[in-house]
């Protein structure tokens, strides 16, 4: 006894098949017409990169660190008010800035150089240091932190900003990424930085002259802050109030 | 047996009402497993791809239609502004790169779900020249309530001598 045909099964299966074809052959559009392509930063944070800057060897880095303390402190709280503090800065933004710096999606007369002479574990070794350096300056210390207050009309505009945004202009607030409320990857922690530093890093990013943030995220934020609110945010995390100082500096009036 | 069988039909009855319920939470459409490479990387957008920073904002395709590609991320929609012309077909290219956003236009009945590692496309047509805000409507993070882009839908002829290669957004300069 034979089985018998179904010549109709197999070919309403050969015509189920063929319906996914199309969608097979669907691509996405032709990008033959894309403008040049512009990178902000080589730094991606794959898994790999993440390990790798995360994972630093802290006394190394106090002794690579030595070279710094020149300009950033001892101790990681600068004397100049253009250079930054570093103490307390979080691994992975340390680390993506002296990698920005030696790719050249950071410029820096100064840092440039520098940053060519280190490989990527000695940034990351350098990172780990700053990271575990104590937060907190020495009052006694001729140190550029903390700073004086802003007046209290500036600092509630600042207030306002850290941890509201402006929902209406789209400004998230300074603390869903900086910390502490959220945190984003290569986002520094601010409570610890100069105010002079962070207004000419504002305005850095506002005109152009600074581009290494992934996804343009902080170039369009900086757009839309006005002078004013620039200055106000700049001063109050220089005065030490920002939201990750936790208690207010002893030192301040 | 007639038992069995009513029992088994009543609970496939059930059963398929909660999944059809549940189902527009499927992020990802199915078509999507058949329908190849696709997929993006949200950690390295900014490196190689569509979605590097040079090649977001809206552009002019040559048969007469525009693509806006837009990227949602912690708290921010690039480009912050998105200008569309008027009455094109215009489609939205959409992806994240930390987790799952919506785009509501709140001039009209869109929405565009942003997935970190899909690519979304969406059609829109615009009747008529309109500013609207186009806010996140999926709770994405602590910045979620100021994170908010801005639609300018502009008459046609203004987006006409966009040339091929080069994007357009209403962001300050």
């Amino acid at each position: 006894m034979t089985r018998p045909e179904r010549p109709h099964r197999a070919l309403l299966l050969v015509g189920l098949l063929c319906c996914g074809l199309p969608l097979l052959l669907r691509g996405s559009p032709a990008d033959n017409d894309q403008p040049p392509v512009r990178v902000s930063s080589d730094v991606a944070w794959t898994h790999e990169t993440v390990q790798l800057a995360s994972n630093g060897d802290a006394f190394r880095g106090s002794l690579i660190g030595r070279q710094c303390a020149h300009c950033h402190g001892s101790e990681g709280f600068s004397s100049e008010p253009t250079i930054p503090n570093l103490a307390g800065v979080d691994r992975l933004s340390t680390w993506k800035q002296l990698e920005d710096f030696h790719s050249g999606k950071r410029s820096s007369p100064v840092m440039q150089p520098i940053a060519l002479m280190l490989t990527a574990k000695d940034a990351a070794d350098l990172a780990a240091y700053f990271s575990m350096l104590p937060t907190f300056p020495d009052p006694q210390d001729n140190r550029v932190f903390p700073q004086a207050m802003p007046d209290p009309v500036k600092s509630r505009e600042a207030e306002k900003l850290i941890v509201f945004g402006d929902g209406h202009r789209g400004l998230p607030p300074c603390q869903a990424c900086h910390g502490p409320v959220g945190y984003l990857k290569g986002a520094p922690s601010l409570a610890t930085q100069n105010a002079h530093y962070l207004l000419s890093q504002l305005q850095h990013f506002s005109d152009g002259t600074r581009t290494n943030d992934i996804n343009v995220v902080m170039r369009s934020i900086a757009k839309q802050l006005t002078q004013e609110e620039k200055a106000a945010i700049s001063e109050y995390y220089g005065a030490g109030r920002g939201p990750s100082a936790g208690e207010a500096h002893p030192a301040l009036p | 047996m007639r038992q069995k069988l009513v029992f088994a039909l009543s609970v496939a009855l059930v059963g398929g009402i909660i999944v059809s319920t549940r189902f527009h939470e499927v992020d990802i459409p199915v078509w999507r497993f058949f329908g190849g490479a696709g997929g993006v990387d949200p950690a390295s957008l900014h490196l190689d791809g569509e979605f590097v920073e040079s090649n977001l904002g809206t552009a002019r395709e040559p048969d007469g239609s525009y693509t806006v590609r837009l990227l949602a991320q912690q708290y921010l929609f690039v480009p912050h502004c998105i200008e569309v012309p008027a009455g094109v077909p215009v489609r939205f290219r959409v992806t994240s790169s930390d987790n799952v956003h919506v785009i509501n236009l709140s001039g009209t009945e869109g929405t565009v779900r942003a997935i970190p590692g899909t690519v979304t496309e969406a059609n829109f047509k615009f009747p008529q020249a309109a500013e609207f805000d186009a806010p996140c409507r999926e709770f994405c993070g602590p910045g979620h309530f100021a994170m908010r882009a801005h639609v300018r839908v502009v008459p046609q002829d203004q987006l006409a001598n966009l040339r091929l290669d080069q994007r357009r957004s209403c962001d300050a300069p």
